[in-house]
C-alpha cells in the first residue's frame, strides 16, 4: 500500500513540473512524419519549380507560446501544415510555451541542427529570435509576424495590415448597427475590446473607429481593455457593460479574453465581430445560435503568409534581409466572408464593403497605423468618438 | 460626476456585482472553513480550474448540466481529499501541497482538454450543458429590486445561502465548534477528546466542495465553456478576501462583495473618459482603503479598551 502511495505522489510532483515547465519538448504535431507517397504529387501541383530540389524540405516552426489560442498561434500552426501536405516538406512544430528567458537556448538549438527554414515569429521573441539569426548566418530564418523594421542579412520577416482589416471590421459594425437587425437599436454606437493598451491593440481599434467613421461620421465607439488575455470571463462583464450602453456590435482585439464577447452576444442577442481567425466556425457545430452572432471576422491570415513565404523560399524570390508589410493583396489579411455575413448583411451592405476593400487595396483609402503613433494621438482618436 | 453616477445607480451594475461576486464568495468561503481548522488551503485556484473542466467534460458527455455540476463538485472533492491525505497524512508542507495541486491544475487541465477534444485552448468544440438561472417569483416584480435580485444564475442564489450555511455551521453546530476548536489550538482540542484530524479532513473537503462550486459557476454559467486557466487568480483574490474578512463569515462575505464591487465598478466606468490603467487600479485601491479603514477602527477600538482598562486605576 504504501509503495503505491509513493508512487502516485511521485507521479502527481513529475506531472506538475511537466505543466510548469511548459511544453518545450516536441509535443506539437508529429514531428517527422514522413510524406513520401501522396506528397510528392501535391508538392508538384503547388510549385512547379519545386522539384528543382531533390531533396525535401525541411522546415521547423517555433510557436512562442501554446497552441489552442485558437487565432495567432493555431494560424501559424495551420500553416506549416499547408507547408507539410501542399509543398511536401518535412516539418516540425515546438511550443516553447510562455516562459521568454527558455526562447533563446531553444533557437540556439534548432539553429545548430539541420533545418532549411526556421520559422517563428511574435514581437516578443523577434530581439531573441533574431539574435540567435545573426550568429547563424548560413542558416535562413522567416519571422511571421514582428515589430521590428529592421532584421539580419538570412531573416525574412513579415508585418501585417491588422488596420486595414480593421477598417474593414469598423464599417461592418457601422453598417450593421442601424441596420435594423433584430435586436438593434437605432443608437449609432458600436464596441471595441482590447486586452491591453499597447500599439499592437490599437493598431486594431485606430482601424476600427476610421473604418466606422467612414461609413458613418457621427459614429461613437466605446472602447474597454481588459488588462489580460485570458481572461474571458472579465471579457463578458466588459462586453455586457457595452451592450447595455448602447452598443450593437463589439470587436475585440484580446485573444482568449475575448472569447467572452461571444458570450456576451449571446445572452444579449446582440452582435460580434471576430478577431484574426474566422472565430464564427469555433461554434457553429456546438453552438450555432452564437456563431450566428458573429457577423464576421477580421483575419490576420498567418497561414496563407507562411505557405506564401516557403512557396517563394523554394523559388529563390524570398527577399531576405527586410520585412514586408502585407495585405489584401498577399492573402496576409482579409474579413470572413462565411454564410453568416451572406446571412446578416444584406446586398447593399455588402456592395459596399466590397468597394472599401478596393480603395484600401487601390491606395485610395489610406488607414492611420497605431503602431507609428503617439499615445496621445491615439488617445485623442480614442477620445473623440466615445459617446 | 454626473456620468459617473449614470453609470453606477442603474440595476444593471447592481446585478453586475452579485455576478462577479459569485465565484470569489464560494472561494472565499472554502478558503475560511479551512482557514478556521488552521489548514491554509492555497489550493483554491486550482481546485477551482479542475471543476471547471470537470463541469464541462461530464455536462457535454452526459448531456446534463446537473450531472456536469455533480462532476464538479465530486472533482473539487477528490482534489481536496488528495491535499488533505498528503499534507494530514503524510505531513506534505501545506504551502507545498497547494503548490502542486495549482500547478497540476494548470497543466493538467490543458492536457485532459488536449487528450479529449485535440484543442489547447477552449473546449468549444464540445457542446457542454449550462447550469439556469432562476427568475424569483414575487420578488421579480418589484421596480428596481427586482431586476437587481431577481434573474440570477442558480449558483449565485446557492453562493449566498452557502454563506449562511457557513454562518450557522461555524457559530451554531458541535462540527463548527470543533473546526474553531482545531483552528485555535490543535493541541488543547485534542486533549479534550477532539479528533483532531477528522475534523481537519472535513474541512478541507468541504473547503473543495465550496471551490469547485465556484469553479462550475465559472464554465457552467457566467461562461459556457472552458479556457485555458480561466479562473485568472479569483482563487487568490478569494483568499485576501477571507484574511481582509478576518476569518468570519460575516467579514469574508462583506469583503467578498467589496471585491465584486470594486471589479464591476473597474468594468463600468471604461464608459466614461478616464485612463484606463487608472481604472484598472480600482480593486486594488479598494482593498487599501478597506484594509485603512479596518485598521484605524481596530485601533480606536484598542486604544478605548486601553483607556477603560486605564480608568479605574487612575
Amino acid at each position: 500500500m504504501k509503495k503505491v502511495l509513493v508512487l502516485l505522489a511521485s507521479l502527481t510532483l513529475v506531472l506538475s513540473a511537466c505543466s510548469n515547465s511548459g511544453n518545450n519538448g516536441n509535443n506539437g504535431s508529429s514531428p517527422t512524419a514522413s510524406i513520401s507517397s501522396g506528397g510528392s504529387s501535391a508538392a508538384a501541383n503547388a510549385s512547379p519549380n519545386a522539384a528543382a530540389s531533390g531533396d525535401k524540405l525541411r522546415v521547423v516552426l517555433l510557436i512562442p507560446g501554446n497552441l489552442g489560442d485558437k487565432s495567432f498561434l493555431d494560424s501559424a500552426n495551420r500553416g506549416i501544415e499547408l507547408v507539410k501536405s501542399e509543398l511536401g516538406a518535412e516539418t516540425k512544430v515546438i511550443e516553447m510555451g510562455t516562459d521568454l528567458t527558455k526562447y533563446q537556448p531553444i533557437y540556439e538549438d534548432i539553429a545548430n541542427q539541420d533545418w532549411d527554414l526556421i520559422i517563428s515569429g511574435n514581437s516578443t521573441a523577434s530581439e531573441v529570435f533574431h539574435a540567435v539569426a545573426s550568429e547563424h548566418p548560413d542558416k535562413k530564418f522567416i519571422d511571421f509576424d514582428t515589430d521590428f523594421a529592421e532584421v539580419p542579412e538570412n531573416v525574412y520577416a513579415m508585418n501585417y495590415k491588422v488596420n486595414d482589416a480593421s477598417f474593414l471590421a469598423g464599417a461592418v459594425a457601422a453598417l450593421a448597427t442601424t441596420s435594423g437587425l433584430p435586436g438593434t437599436n437605432p443608437d449609432k454606437k458600436i464596441g471595441f475590446l482590447g486586452g491591453l493598451d499597447v500599439p499592437g491593440i490599437n493598431a486594431f481599434l485606430v482601424g476600427y473607429i476610421e473604418g466606422a467613421k467612414y461609413i458613418d461620421p457621427e459614429i461613437k465607439v466605446v472602447t474597454s481593455y481588459a488588462g489580460d488575455f485570458t481572461n474571458p470571463a472579465k471579457g463578458k462583464e466588459l462586453s455586457l457593460v457595452q451592450y447595455n450602453a448602447g452598443a450593437d456590435v463589439i470587436f475585440g482585439a484580446a485573444g482568449g479574453t475575448g472569447l467572452g464577447i461571444f458570450d456576451a452576444a449571446k445572452e444579449q442577442k446582440k452582435y460580434a465581430v471576430g478577431v484574426d481567425s474566422d472565430q464564427a466556425k469555433l461554434f457553429l457545430d456546438t453552438d450555432a445560435e452564437k456563431a450566428n452572432l458573429i457577423i464576421t471576422s477580421s483575419m490576420k491570415n498567418i497561414d496563407q503568409s507562411i505557405l506564401r513565404a516557403v512557396k517563394n523560399f523554394q523559388d529563390g524570390t524570398l527577399k531576405f534581409g527586410q520585412r514586408e508589410t502585407l495585405g489584401f493583396a498577399e492573402g496576409g489579411t482579409g474579413i470572413a466572408e462565411n454564410e453568416i455575413y451572406g446571412k446578416l448583411m444584406n446586398a447593399d451592405m455588402q456592395a459596399k464593403i466590397n468597394d472599401i476593400k478596393s480603395k484600401l487595396q487601390s491606395g485610395e483609402i489610406k488607414v492611420d497605423d497605431a503602431n507609428s503613433m503617439e499615445t496621445a494621438e491615439v488617445e485623442k482618436i480614442r477620445n473623440s468618438v466615445k459617446p | 460626476m454626473h456620468d459617473f453616477l449614470a453609470v453606477i445607480l442603474t440595476t444593471d451594475f447592481a446585478f453586475s456585482v452579485l455576478r462577479v461576486t459569485t465565484p470569489i464568495l464560494f472561494a472565499a468561503l472554502g478558503a475560511l472553513i479551512s482557514n478556521r481548522a488552521g489548514i491554509v488551503n492555497i489550493g483554491l485556484e486550482g481546485i477551482m480550474l479542475t471543476s471547471a473542466l470537470l463541469g464541462v467534460l461530464v455536462s457535454a458527455y452526459t448531456g446534463s448540466a446537473w450531472l456536469g455540476l455533480l462532476g464538479a463538485a465530486l472533482g473539487g472533492l477528490l482534489i481536496a481529499g488528495l491535499l488533505a491525505f498528503f499534507t494530514l497524512q503524510f505531513k506534505t508542507h501545506l504551502i507545498l501541497g497547494g503548490i502542486a495541486i495549482n500547478a497540476f491544475a494548470s497543466g493538467g487541465t490543458i492536457f485532459v482538454l488536449y487528450m479529449l477534444t485535440g484543442d489547447k485552448g477552449t473546449s468549444s468544440s464540445l457542446a457542454s450543458k449550462v447550469l439556469p438561472s432562476v427568475e424569483i417569483p414575487l420578488i421579480e416584480d418589484i421596480p428596481v429590486v427586482g431586476p437587481i435580485l431577481s434573474g440570477h444564475h442558480v449558483l449565485t442564489y446557492l453562493s449566498i445561502v452557502a454563506a449562511v450555511a457557513v454562518f450557522v455551521l461555524l457559530k451554531k453546530t458541535p462540527l463548527g465548534l470543533q473546526i474553531r476548536a482545531v483552528g485555535e489550538n490543535l493541541h488543547a482540542a485534542e486533549s479534550v477528546g477532539v479528533k483532531v484530524k477528522r475534523i481537519q479532513y472535513t474541512a478541507l473537503l468541504l473547503s473543495g466542495l465550496f471551490a469547485s462550486l465556484g469553479g462550475a459557476y465559472m464554465s457552467m454559467g457566467y461562461l459556457s465553456l472552458f479556457t485555458r486557466n480561466m479562473t485568472a487568480g479569483r482563487g487568490w483574490i478569494a483568499l485576501a478576501a477571507e484574511s481582509m474578512g478576518r476569518s468570519t463569515t460575516i467579514g469574508t462575505t462583506i469583503t467578498s462583495f467589496l471585491f465584486g464591487f470594486a471589479e464591476a465598478l473597474s468594468n463600468a466606468l471604461q464608459l466614461l473618459k478616464i485612463p484606463a490603467e487608472l481604472i484598472s487600479t480600482v480593486p486594488y485601491v479598494a482593498t487599501i482603503l478597506g484594509l485603512v479603514f479596518y485598521s484605524v477602527s481596530m485601533t480606536r477600538k484598542a486604544n478605548k479598551l486601553l483607556k477603560k482598562q486605564k480608568g479605574p486605576q487612575a
